[in-house]
Protein backbone atom coordinates (compact mmCIF):
# COMPACT_ATOMS: atom_id res chain seq x y z
CA UNK A 1 0.00 0.00 0.00
CA UNK A 2 1.72 3.36 -0.79
CA UNK A 3 0.78 4.89 2.20
CA UNK A 4 3.34 2.61 4.06
CA UNK A 5 5.68 2.80 1.47
CA UNK A 6 9.37 3.30 2.77
CA UNK A 7 10.07 5.68 -0.50
CA UNK A 8 13.04 7.85 0.84
CA UNK A 9 16.43 6.22 1.53
CA UNK A 10 18.74 8.64 -0.12
CA UNK A 11 20.18 12.06 1.75
CA UNK A 12 20.42 15.47 0.64
CA UNK A 13 24.32 14.36 0.62
CA UNK A 14 24.02 11.78 -1.95
CA UNK A 15 21.70 13.96 -4.21
CA UNK A 16 23.60 16.65 -4.89
CA UNK A 17 22.36 20.29 -3.13
CA UNK A 18 23.92 22.33 -5.51
CA UNK A 19 20.50 23.02 -7.14
CA UNK A 20 18.61 23.96 -3.74
CA UNK A 21 21.48 26.25 -2.70
CA UNK A 22 21.36 28.04 -5.74
CA UNK A 23 18.31 29.09 -5.50
CA UNK A 24 18.25 29.91 -1.70
CA UNK A 25 21.38 32.19 -2.28
CA UNK A 26 20.49 33.92 -6.05
CA UNK A 27 16.98 34.56 -4.03
CA UNK A 28 18.94 36.37 -1.50
CA UNK A 29 20.82 37.98 -3.65
CA UNK A 30 17.97 39.22 -5.76
CA UNK A 31 16.13 40.32 -2.52
CA UNK A 32 19.13 42.29 -1.62
CA UNK A 33 19.30 43.57 -5.15
CA UNK A 34 16.07 45.10 -4.82
CA UNK A 35 16.81 46.15 -1.39
CA UNK A 36 19.58 48.26 -2.97
CA UNK A 37 17.74 49.53 -5.65
CA UNK A 38 14.94 51.25 -3.24
CA UNK A 39 17.27 52.60 -1.28
CA UNK A 40 19.26 54.01 -3.80
CA UNK A 41 16.16 55.88 -4.99
CA UNK A 42 15.52 56.89 -1.54
CA UNK A 43 19.09 58.31 -1.44
CA UNK A 44 18.72 59.57 -5.18
CA UNK A 45 21.16 58.44 -6.34
CA UNK A 46 19.42 56.02 -8.90
CA UNK A 47 16.47 56.30 -11.08
CA UNK A 48 15.21 53.10 -12.74
CA UNK A 49 12.26 54.36 -15.38
CA UNK A 50 8.55 52.88 -15.05
CA UNK A 51 8.05 50.10 -17.05
CA UNK A 52 3.92 50.87 -16.35
CA UNK A 53 3.78 55.03 -16.17
CA UNK A 54 0.45 54.12 -13.80
CA UNK A 55 2.28 52.28 -11.69
CA UNK A 56 4.87 54.61 -11.59
CA UNK A 57 8.68 54.20 -10.46
CA UNK A 58 8.10 50.25 -8.61
CA UNK A 59 7.21 48.90 -11.76
CA UNK A 60 10.45 49.48 -12.85
CA UNK A 61 12.36 48.47 -9.55
CA UNK A 62 11.05 45.10 -8.80
CA UNK A 63 10.99 44.64 -12.23
CA UNK A 64 14.46 45.29 -12.47
CA UNK A 65 15.63 42.82 -9.22
CA UNK A 66 13.54 40.47 -10.90
CA UNK A 67 15.62 40.48 -13.77
CA UNK A 68 19.22 40.29 -11.41
CA UNK A 69 17.62 37.22 -9.56
CA UNK A 70 16.50 34.85 -12.24
CA UNK A 71 20.07 36.43 -14.19
CA UNK A 72 22.06 35.04 -11.11
CA UNK A 73 20.09 32.16 -10.59
CA UNK A 74 20.68 31.03 -13.72
CA UNK A 75 24.52 31.02 -13.01
CA UNK A 76 24.69 29.64 -10.23
CA UNK A 77 22.33 26.68 -11.17
CA UNK A 78 24.60 25.56 -13.94
CA UNK A 79 27.38 26.14 -12.33
CA UNK A 80 26.35 24.24 -8.60
CA UNK A 81 23.44 21.73 -9.97
CA UNK A 82 26.10 18.64 -9.59
CA UNK A 83 27.73 19.56 -6.48
CA UNK A 84 27.93 19.69 -2.91
CA UNK A 85 27.17 23.49 -1.53
CA UNK A 86 27.91 24.00 2.07
CA UNK A 87 24.75 24.57 3.48
CA UNK A 88 25.92 26.28 6.65
CA UNK A 89 28.05 29.09 4.94
CA UNK A 90 24.65 29.01 1.87
CA UNK A 91 22.38 29.61 4.45
CA UNK A 92 24.81 32.18 6.75
CA UNK A 93 25.02 34.23 3.62
CA UNK A 94 21.23 33.99 2.64
CA UNK A 95 20.72 35.32 5.79
CA UNK A 96 22.85 38.09 6.07
CA UNK A 97 21.56 39.31 2.59
CA UNK A 98 17.61 38.82 3.17
CA UNK A 99 18.40 40.73 6.52
CA UNK A 100 20.01 43.16 4.49
CA UNK A 101 17.48 43.40 1.72
CA UNK A 102 15.01 44.28 4.72
CA UNK A 103 16.32 46.50 6.20
CA UNK A 104 17.27 48.89 3.02
CA UNK A 105 13.42 48.40 2.11
CA UNK A 106 12.38 49.77 5.99
CA UNK A 107 11.49 53.74 5.18
CA UNK A 108 12.77 54.92 8.46
CA UNK A 109 15.88 53.74 7.90
CA UNK A 110 16.45 55.78 4.54
CA UNK A 111 17.09 59.01 6.49
CA UNK A 112 20.07 57.51 8.41
CA UNK A 113 22.22 56.85 4.90
CA UNK B 1 -33.64 51.45 -7.07
CA UNK B 2 -30.32 49.15 -8.21
CA UNK B 3 -27.29 50.25 -6.41
CA UNK B 4 -23.50 49.40 -7.28
CA UNK B 5 -22.49 47.80 -4.39
CA UNK B 6 -19.14 47.39 -5.28
CA UNK B 7 -16.67 49.23 -7.76
CA UNK B 8 -14.45 47.22 -9.81
CA UNK B 9 -11.24 49.25 -7.63
CA UNK B 10 -12.64 47.71 -4.37
CA UNK B 11 -13.24 44.40 -6.13
CA UNK B 12 -9.81 44.56 -7.03
CA UNK B 13 -8.60 45.77 -3.80
CA UNK B 14 -10.47 42.25 -1.93
CA UNK B 15 -9.10 40.19 -4.89
CA UNK B 16 -5.71 41.18 -3.86
CA UNK B 17 -5.90 42.19 -0.18
CA UNK B 18 -7.95 38.78 0.71
CA UNK B 19 -8.36 36.61 -1.87
CA UNK B 20 -4.92 36.45 -2.63
CA UNK B 21 -2.81 37.45 -0.13
CA UNK B 22 -5.19 35.58 2.72
CA UNK B 23 -4.91 32.20 0.33
CA UNK B 24 -0.74 32.83 0.15
CA UNK B 25 -0.94 33.68 4.48
CA UNK B 26 -3.00 30.48 4.83
CA UNK B 27 -0.85 28.40 2.41
CA UNK B 28 2.58 29.59 4.07
CA UNK B 29 1.20 28.47 7.15
CA UNK B 30 -0.14 25.75 6.46
CA UNK B 31 3.40 24.62 4.61
CA UNK B 32 5.71 25.43 7.58
CA UNK B 33 3.05 23.25 9.92
CA UNK B 34 3.28 20.35 7.44
CA UNK B 35 7.07 20.68 7.03
CA UNK B 36 7.84 20.44 10.65
CA UNK B 37 5.02 18.04 11.50
CA UNK B 38 6.34 15.57 9.07
CA UNK B 39 9.58 15.70 9.69
CA UNK B 40 10.81 13.43 12.04
CA UNK B 41 14.58 12.83 11.91
CA UNK B 42 15.36 9.19 10.32
CA UNK B 43 12.07 8.02 10.94
CA UNK B 44 10.90 10.37 8.53
CA UNK B 45 12.26 7.84 5.59
CA UNK B 46 8.38 6.56 5.30
CA UNK B 47 7.79 9.98 3.71
CA UNK B 48 5.36 8.48 1.17
CA UNK B 49 4.34 9.67 -2.18
CA UNK B 50 1.15 11.28 -1.15
CA UNK B 51 2.73 13.25 1.28
CA UNK B 52 5.73 14.82 -0.65
CA UNK B 53 3.08 15.43 -3.31
CA UNK B 54 0.55 17.04 -1.40
CA UNK B 55 3.27 19.42 0.01
CA UNK B 56 5.07 20.22 -3.23
CA UNK B 57 1.10 21.21 -4.26
CA UNK B 58 0.93 23.46 -1.13
CA UNK B 59 4.04 24.98 -1.58
CA UNK B 60 3.63 25.58 -5.41
CA UNK B 61 0.39 27.10 -4.47
CA UNK B 62 1.55 29.34 -1.79
CA UNK B 63 4.00 30.79 -4.44
CA UNK B 64 1.54 31.05 -6.97
CA UNK B 65 -0.62 32.98 -4.95
CA UNK B 66 2.41 35.19 -3.80
CA UNK B 67 2.83 36.46 -7.61
CA UNK B 68 -0.67 36.60 -7.95
CA UNK B 69 -0.50 39.02 -5.11
CA UNK B 70 1.99 41.20 -5.79
CA UNK B 71 1.30 41.54 -9.47
CA UNK B 72 -2.11 42.48 -8.93
CA UNK B 73 -1.31 44.52 -6.34
CA UNK B 74 1.61 46.80 -8.30
CA UNK B 75 -0.24 46.47 -11.65
CA UNK B 76 -4.13 46.85 -10.66
CA UNK B 77 -4.62 48.33 -7.28
CA UNK B 78 -1.44 50.43 -6.97
CA UNK B 79 -1.97 52.98 -9.59
CA UNK B 80 -5.46 54.38 -8.43
CA UNK B 81 -4.19 54.71 -5.64
CA UNK B 82 -1.48 56.97 -6.55
CA UNK B 83 -3.28 58.76 -9.23
CA UNK B 84 -3.19 62.33 -8.80
CA UNK B 85 -6.18 64.30 -8.32
CA UNK B 86 -6.90 67.47 -10.22
CA UNK B 87 -5.61 70.99 -9.73
CA UNK B 88 -8.07 72.46 -6.44
CA UNK B 89 -10.38 68.82 -5.83
CA UNK B 90 -11.39 69.22 -2.00
CA UNK B 91 -12.68 65.93 -2.24
CA UNK B 92 -9.75 63.56 -2.27
CA UNK B 93 -11.83 60.34 -1.35
CA UNK B 94 -11.31 58.82 -4.64
CA UNK B 95 -7.38 59.71 -4.36
CA UNK B 96 -6.03 57.44 -1.65
CA UNK B 97 -2.43 58.83 -1.36
CA UNK B 98 -3.16 62.34 -1.62
CA UNK B 99 -5.92 61.72 0.94
CA UNK B 100 -3.06 60.44 2.88
CA UNK B 101 -0.77 63.08 2.69
CA UNK B 102 -3.02 65.80 2.74
CA UNK B 103 -3.35 65.33 6.72
CA UNK B 104 -0.46 65.16 8.66
CA UNK B 105 -1.90 62.26 10.91
CA UNK B 106 -1.96 60.00 8.04
CA UNK B 107 1.22 60.88 5.91
CA UNK B 108 2.90 57.75 7.75
CA UNK B 109 0.37 55.77 6.14
CA UNK B 110 2.12 56.42 2.61
CA UNK B 111 5.28 57.21 3.51
CA UNK B 112 6.04 54.30 5.85
CA UNK B 113 3.36 51.72 5.69
CA UNK B 114 2.78 52.08 1.47
CA UNK B 115 5.92 52.71 0.63
CA UNK B 116 7.01 49.49 2.65
CA UNK B 117 4.01 47.59 0.94
CA UNK B 118 5.60 48.40 -2.33
CA UNK B 119 8.78 46.28 -1.99
CA UNK B 120 8.73 43.66 1.08
CA UNK B 121 6.33 41.65 -0.70
CA UNK B 122 8.24 41.11 -3.65
CA UNK B 123 10.99 39.94 -1.05
CA UNK B 124 9.10 37.12 0.22
CA UNK B 125 7.57 36.12 -3.38
CA UNK B 126 10.94 36.03 -4.30
CA UNK B 127 12.40 33.67 -1.42
CA UNK B 128 8.53 31.85 -1.96
CA UNK B 129 9.72 30.95 -5.29
CA UNK B 130 13.12 29.20 -4.51
CA UNK B 131 11.39 26.95 -2.03
CA UNK B 132 8.92 25.90 -4.98
CA UNK B 133 11.58 25.44 -6.72
CA UNK B 134 13.59 22.83 -4.47
CA UNK B 135 9.99 21.26 -3.56
CA UNK B 136 9.46 20.77 -6.54
CA UNK B 137 13.10 19.07 -7.22
CA UNK B 138 13.69 17.41 -4.11
CA UNK B 139 10.43 16.46 -3.63
CA UNK B 140 10.09 13.97 -0.42
CA UNK B 141 13.73 14.77 0.59
CA UNK B 142 12.42 18.39 1.75
CA UNK B 143 10.25 16.72 4.31
CA UNK B 144 13.42 13.60 5.08
CA UNK B 145 16.42 15.66 4.78
CA UNK B 146 17.20 17.56 7.91
CA UNK B 147 19.17 20.35 6.64
CA UNK B 148 16.87 20.66 3.43
CA UNK B 149 14.00 21.09 5.88
CA UNK B 150 15.25 23.42 8.34
CA UNK B 151 16.11 25.82 5.24
CA UNK B 152 12.93 25.52 3.92
CA UNK B 153 10.95 26.50 7.27
CA UNK B 154 13.61 29.26 7.74
CA UNK B 155 13.01 30.84 4.30
CA UNK B 156 9.30 30.04 4.68
CA UNK B 157 8.80 31.75 8.33
CA UNK B 158 10.75 34.53 6.56
CA UNK B 159 8.07 35.08 4.47
CA UNK B 160 5.15 34.04 7.00
CA UNK B 161 6.61 37.42 8.52
CA UNK B 162 7.31 40.01 5.92
CA UNK B 163 3.39 38.88 4.08
CA UNK B 164 1.81 39.13 7.40
CA UNK B 165 3.38 42.64 8.20
CA UNK B 166 2.68 44.02 4.16
CA UNK B 167 -0.82 42.32 4.93
CA UNK B 168 -1.43 44.86 8.10
CA UNK B 169 -0.38 47.33 6.79
CA UNK B 170 -2.35 47.21 3.95
CA UNK B 171 -5.58 46.83 6.57
CA UNK B 172 -4.20 50.18 7.81
CA UNK B 173 -4.18 52.23 4.51
CA UNK B 174 -7.24 50.52 3.14
CA UNK B 175 -9.06 51.02 6.64
CA UNK B 176 -7.88 55.09 6.77
CA UNK B 177 -8.24 55.50 2.74
CA UNK B 178 -10.16 52.68 1.25
CA UNK B 179 -10.48 52.59 -2.69
CA UNK B 180 -13.64 52.82 -3.18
Amino acid sequence: METQEKLNTQTVEEVKNGAAMAAVLAAAIGSFALGLIVLFKALDLLSIPAIYEPSGGVSGRTTLAVIIWLIVWGILHFRWKDRQISYQNTLMLSLILIGGSIVFTFPPLWGLF
Amino acid sequence: METNLFTDRSLWTMMHGIVLSGAALMALTAAIFSLRMLYAGKASNTVTKIQSRYMVSLIVFMATMLWLTVIVGTYITFPPYRAVPPEGLTDLSMYPKAMLQANAGTTWLHSFAMESKEHVPWIATILATAVAFISVRYRSLMISDDKLNKLATWLLGICLVLVSYAALLGVFVNKVAPLD
